[in-house]
């Protein structure tokens, strides 16, 4: 017996461990510890909500395939097909630019519309919210306020009785409080001004970088749509990186134009957009005339995968102000 | 790995919008994972050190490489890494087991009948060898003969390079070698009994 066969006979005797009652508690502690996830709520979120979960689970696990390195060739697009965020591009240095510096923060005013759902009851969640986020660092430092507006029942669906203690909210804002408990995205899914302002300005290393990490499993060009829509929404890219942003997003192949949008605010626009795995166009909207970054909605193509009528909005966002401030509201 | 059972990877990127799915990332390594931390560490401290290993897993599951289909090995990086938190403690147990021939690590495990004189010694040269290791040898040659890892393996896990690997086992494994007094010590005892 070599010195490896020894080693490996040594403490052989313990056994492999059955009984992890103990660490399996305080996982699922720690997995359910209060983590505000503002990042994501418009992503994939409705994933969660009853029987679609299972859906996703059959996208994801039938169409998984070797992982390749590289994204996908850019596909040939008809002019049309991508013309909003050609435009978007375009008009991406004409207006005045922020600045904010380390230490400050950029103040996002928001309006937004979700899927909430609890114990198999399943809503629209409304909130306006004003968020402070440091121009440098992780979300942690920074402070959300909200106000909840009224819910209303997802498309198809009655008001179910736990959405009513958000009714007793509607128009008592909320203190500032911490926008999050931790910040656990990964270093390429950051989203605060230093790191975007370092972030690819040509087309092809943008693109690259919304692909970052992502398996071809058959949902990398809906994730990597997903990741622009994490760069717009309570992000501020400087102007050369939003048009970066803007051509790489209209290279992803599925990116189709929508002549006639609307978001939260009820602002109309045009928008680019995306079919979820689960049957939502995912639209980014923009103002028709400045080609300004409005907000994002999502609307049902697929009622059976969405579990809601063809046509009816399941989430929305409005993005209605961004400025620099030196600092954030005191959290009590 | 059958059809219907999908890979860690897809698992981990599929909790990345639905957390809860990440318990099935516990399911199917904690039992082994803690296996090789009870190993190194005894049964006392493993429970903390398998807890956190999953938390922390948990909490860098956005930052995991989606092109590794096996999570086995980023776990044990993970554990290994706490692992090195309780350096004392290692050192310790397996000092105790060199000048004395007691393991408190097996000790829960066995029955004073089980034990094999004739491998005693054996046991306590490779705990006095394994003690005098630098850590970081320890924990690449304890992650490729325990935990089973290919050199690639071993070298993501704890983010060094292959090279690294290889001559950190070789370095290893030379120092055991001898301190195993240079021979094959199963030989030794057959040939006790032949000529004995």
């Amino acid at each position: 017996m070599d010195e490896l066969a020894q080693l490996n006979n040594f403490r052989s005797e313990v056994p492999v461990q059955e009984d992890l009652r103990a660490e399996a508690e305080r996982l699922m502690a720690g997995m359910s510890a209060p983590v505000r996830s503002d990042f994501r709520r418009l992503g994939l979120r409705a994933a969660s909500a009853g029987g679609l979960a299972a859906a996703l689970g059959v996208a994801v696990f039938v169409v998984q395939s070797q992982p390749a390195p590289a994204p996908p060739p850019p596909l040939i697009r008809t002019v049309a097909a991508v013309e909003v965020l050609s435009r978007a591009a375009e008009h991406a240095g004409s207006r005045p630019e922020l600045h904010p510096r380390p230490g400050q923060f950029l103040v996002y005013q928001s309006q937004s519309m979700y899927t909430a759902q609890s114990e198999g009851q399943i809503w629209l969640t409304r909130h306006k919210r004003t968020i402070w986020l440091p121009a440098e660092g992780s979300a942690v430092k920074g402070v959300l306020q909200e106000e909840t507006l009224a819910p209303l029942p997802y498309p198809g669906h009655t008001l179910p009785p736990n959405a009513r203690a958000e009714q007793a909210l509607v128009g008592k804002p909320g203190r500032p409080d911490r926008a999050a408990d931790f910040d656990d995205r990964a270093e390429f899914l950051r989203t605060d001004y230093a790191y975007v302002s370092k972030l690819p300005t040509d087309t092809e290393g943008m693109r690259r970088h919304l692909y970052t990490q992502l398996p071809f499993d058959g949902l990398q060009n809906y994730e990597a749509w997903n990741r622009v829509g994490g760069l717009l929404d309570e992000s501020y890219l400087p102007a050369a990186q939003r048009a970066a942003l803007f051509r790489a997003a209209a290279t992803i192949p599925g990116v189709v134009t929508v002549k006639e949008s609307q978001d939260a605010a009820g602002r109309k626009g045009i928008a680019a957009a995306m079919v979820s795995p689960l049957g939502v166009r995912e639209e980014y909207i923009f103002d028709r005339k400045t080609y300004d970054y409005l907000g994002r909605r999502g609307v049902v193509v697929d009622a059976k995968l969405a579990n809601a009528p063809v046509g009816s909005v399941v989430s929305s966002s409005a993005l209605l102000k961004v400025s620099v401030a030196d600092s954030a509201p005191i959290v009590e | 790995m059958s059809e219907t059972s999908p890979a860690d990877s897809a698992v981990i990127a599929r909790s990345r919008q639905e957390p809860e799915v990440f318990a099935e990332i516990f399911r199917r390594h904690a039992p082994e994972i803690k296996r090789f931390v009870i190993r190194r560490l005894g049964l006392d401290v493993a429970e903390d050190v398998v807890a956190e290993t999953f938390l922390a897993a948990f909490r860098q599951r956005g930052r995991y490489d989606l092109a590794r289909h096996n999570a086995l090995p980023w776990l044990y990086g993970i554990a290994t890494n706490l692992i090195g938190r309780h350096k004392r403690t290692e050192a310790r147990q397996l000092n105790l087991l060199a000048r004395t021939g007691v393991d408190p690590v097996t000790e829960p495990f066995t029955s004073r009948s089980d034990e094999r004189l004739s491998a005693q010694a054996v046991r306590q040269r490779l705990a006095a060898a394994l003690a005098a290791l630098p850590a970081g040898h320890r924990d690449v040659l304890l992650l490729v003969t325990w935990g089973g890892l290919s050199y690639t393996e071993a070298a993501e896990a704890l983010g060094i390079r292959v090279g690294t690997v290889r001559s950190r086992v070789n370095r290893a494994r030379a120092k055991i070698h001898e301190e195993l007094g240079g021979t094959d010590p199963t030989a030794v005892v057959i040939g006790e009994v032949r000529h004995g």
